[in-house]
């Protein structure tokens, strides 16, 4: 009976870890959402479909590339922290990136290191992989909402872009917008118009 | 039931007393509801891996038209759901396999579903590996709470996807990976899974799925010296062979002996790999640097698997109990560091697949049994087939060997088949 009790209590103890962590994700994403800052960052078209996760669209993004010295310092995939601010149109610039977390008062956001492109017009460029480079949708709105965002993408319209709050180093995505319009409202009407 | 029909012929008969009668269908009986609730478990497992994987897809459909107040809510319906039927099945139904087995496996899948629709709400890219190794940390437990074979099954097949996804990537910031942590928290399990059942399928199947596992993952210790990566698979497949080779495991059926089958066949296959020249030519490049060899993760796990080897080799010398492939290790090693040169190096790879081969088939011949016989023909087979690629020899030759080998597989077995009569 008693080993019943021990059982019972820790059967307890693991189904409430269980359910503190999926909390907690949902706790931490809304707090970087709510009290987070937020900045704009311009797409560019890139190139789905993740077995537990259903349908998205990838987003790439124009700046995401910066000037290194020594390309030798930095390895693909390597976690990195990249310094952000705004320029005078309220979209969000690189300004540096960094091994370590940075002391400064800067945002910055944690991303890894992308592709190392040596000698990319003269000099050593890394591109950089950002976290929030997937939105996921409906599935049975994604392949629109893909097939808009890369129409928006192709004339330089550079009215496309991504809300991304940023606290800490941690970022969410909250949506995509093409001339400050949601996609997915886009897609809806669309897909209602046809 | 036949049995029970020819047993009341059998009482008429005067042959078996009434009692024994009664026995025997007895036993029968017993048999019959034993097979009955295995059936059980199996329709409850599958059922609930079926249920679970069905709420995985609906919730990727990724619904948009609700808020995310209340998205976030739903995510832990599932689990919640997964947690009651578990802990009712653990009070309630304790002693019942299936409604064990069923629900562990269902809350296994359900603790998936929930993380993975929270990152689908927040657009949590992360990666997969992270996904995985969250979910297979919370999952855990289940294994030995609610002592859940299925679980831990699943548990060992999702880790091994994790070391793949996590190991095998351009970036290697340490040289550790959280696989060996995981693989090392299931490892009681097996040992208990040992101690209370030996006999039953679940031990044989982790018997099967945890050296598939360290196959497919000792690869990520890999770091700057890939090649020695080969002496590694060579004394874990060293390994596997002789622990298949123990007492325990050869008394069983050759099926079971998931050790000794892909210690064997590893071998081999590798050994065919090591056969050609251009494996050596590379090796033995004066430019290929060996600065730092010896400080390597590849060549101390390689030093550490051969060691546990070494030691059940001479337990089993001891024992008398050796068999041709049991030293294969050894060699490689010695023919990998004593830096022979490359032809002579690829001339005593090839002595010793065709040894092995030989080995075998004596081996097949003396215990009259045509599987060891022919598999041992299968290795000398494919050492020739190989030879093929790279050694230029007449087609006249190349026929008559053919021949040879073929004329070989039919006299052997027709030996052997005559002997049985």
């Amino acid at each position: 009976m008693k080993n019943k009790k021990i059982v019972l209590i820790i059967f307890i103890l693991v189904a409430l870890v269980q359910l503190y962590v999926p909390a907690k994700m949902i706790f931490n994403r809304e707090d970087v959402l709510q009290t987070g800052k937020k900045y704009k960052f311009r797409t560019a078209p890139i190139d789905p479909n993740d077995p537990f996760r259903g349908k998205y669209i990838t987003l790439g993004f124009q700046d995401a590339r910066i000037t290194i010295k020594h390309k030798e310092d930095w390895e693909r995939d390597e976690p990195i922290f990249v310094t952000l601010y705004e320029d005078e149109y309220g979209f969000a610039k690189i300004k540096s990136i960094l091994k370590e977390k940075p002391n400064s008062k800067d945002d910055f956001v944690k991303a890894r290191v992308g592709y190392v492109s040596p000698n990319w017009d003269g000099f050593n460029k890394i591109d950089i992989d950002f976290s929030f480079n997937k939105l996921f949708m409906e599935e049975t709105k994604a392949g629109d909402a893909e097939q808009i965002y890369r129409e928006n993408n192709r004339f330089d319209k550079a009215n496309t872009y991504a809300l991304v709050s940023i606290k800490d180093g941690d970022a969410v995505l909250k949506d995509v917008f093409i001339d400050d319009v949601s996609i997915k409202e886009i897609v809806k009407v669309k897909q209602q118009t046809k | 039931m036949g049995i029970l029909k020819e047993i009341s012929e059998l009482i008429n008969e005067g042959i078996i007393s009434k009692e024994i009668a009664e026995k025997i269908k007895n036993y029968y009986k017993n048999k019959d509801d034993n097979s009955a609730n295995r059936l059980f478990v199996i329709f409850g497992v599958l059922g609930s891996i079926l249920v679970g994987l069905g709420i995985i897809l609906i919730i990727a459909h990724n619904w948009d038209e609700l808020s995310r107040a209340t998205k976030t809510s739903f995510a832990f319906i599932p689990l919640i759901a997964g947690q009651l039927l578990a802990g009712f099945s653990l009070f309630k139904k304790q002693n019942n396999t299936a409604w064990r087995e069923a629900s562990s496996a269902f809350l296994f899948f359900m603790i998936g579903a929930s993380i993975s629709l929270i990152s689908q709400i927040y657009n949590i890219v992360g990666n997969l590996s992270g996904f995985l190794l969250i979910w297979m940390l919370l999952a855990i437990p289940l294994v030995y709470i609610m002592k859940s074979s299925i679980t831990s099954l699943l548990y060992i097949a999702a880790i091994t996807y994790y070391a793949v996804e996590s190991g095998y990537s351009y970036y290697h910031p340490s040289l550790f990976n959280y696989y060996w942590i995981l693989l090392v928290l299931i490892l009681p399990n097996y040992y208990l899974l040992y101690k209370r059942s030996p006999k039953s399928n679940y031990f044989t199947f982790h018997n099967w799925l945890i050296p598939i596992s360290l196959i497919i993952s000792l690869g990520i210790i890999s770091h700057n010296f890939e090649e020695l990566l080969f002496v590694a698979y060579i004394s874990l497949f060293g390994l596997f062979y002789l622990i298949g080779n123990t007492d325990f495991f050869s008394n069983n059926k050759l099926f079971n002996n998931s050790f000794k089958i892909l210690g064997s066949l590893g071998t081999i296959s590798l050994l065919l790999t090591f056969s050609f020249e251009w494996f050596w030519k590379d090796l033995r490049d004066p430019n290929f640097i060996l600065d730092g060899v010896y400080s390597s993760p590849e060549f101390i796990v390689s030093v550490i698997i051969s060691f546990i080897a070494v030691y059940l080799l001479f337990k089993q010398i001891k024992q008398r109990n050796i068999k041709p492939i049991s030293f294969v290790f050894i060699l490689f090693f010695l023919i990998f560091f004593l830096n022979i040169s490359y032809s002579l190096s690829v001339i005593l790879i090839n002595i010793i697949v065709f040894a092995i081969g030989v080995l075998t088939i004596r081996e097949g011949a003396g215990q009259n049994h045509l599987g060891i016989l022919n598999y041992g023909l299968l290795v000398i087979t494919s050492l020739i087939i190989c030879r093929f690629f790279d050694v230029d020899l007449s087609f006249i030759f190349r026929g008559l060997l053919f021949i040879f080998v073929g004329v070989g597989f039919f006299v052997a077995n027709y030996l052997i088949l005559k002997k049985r009569k």
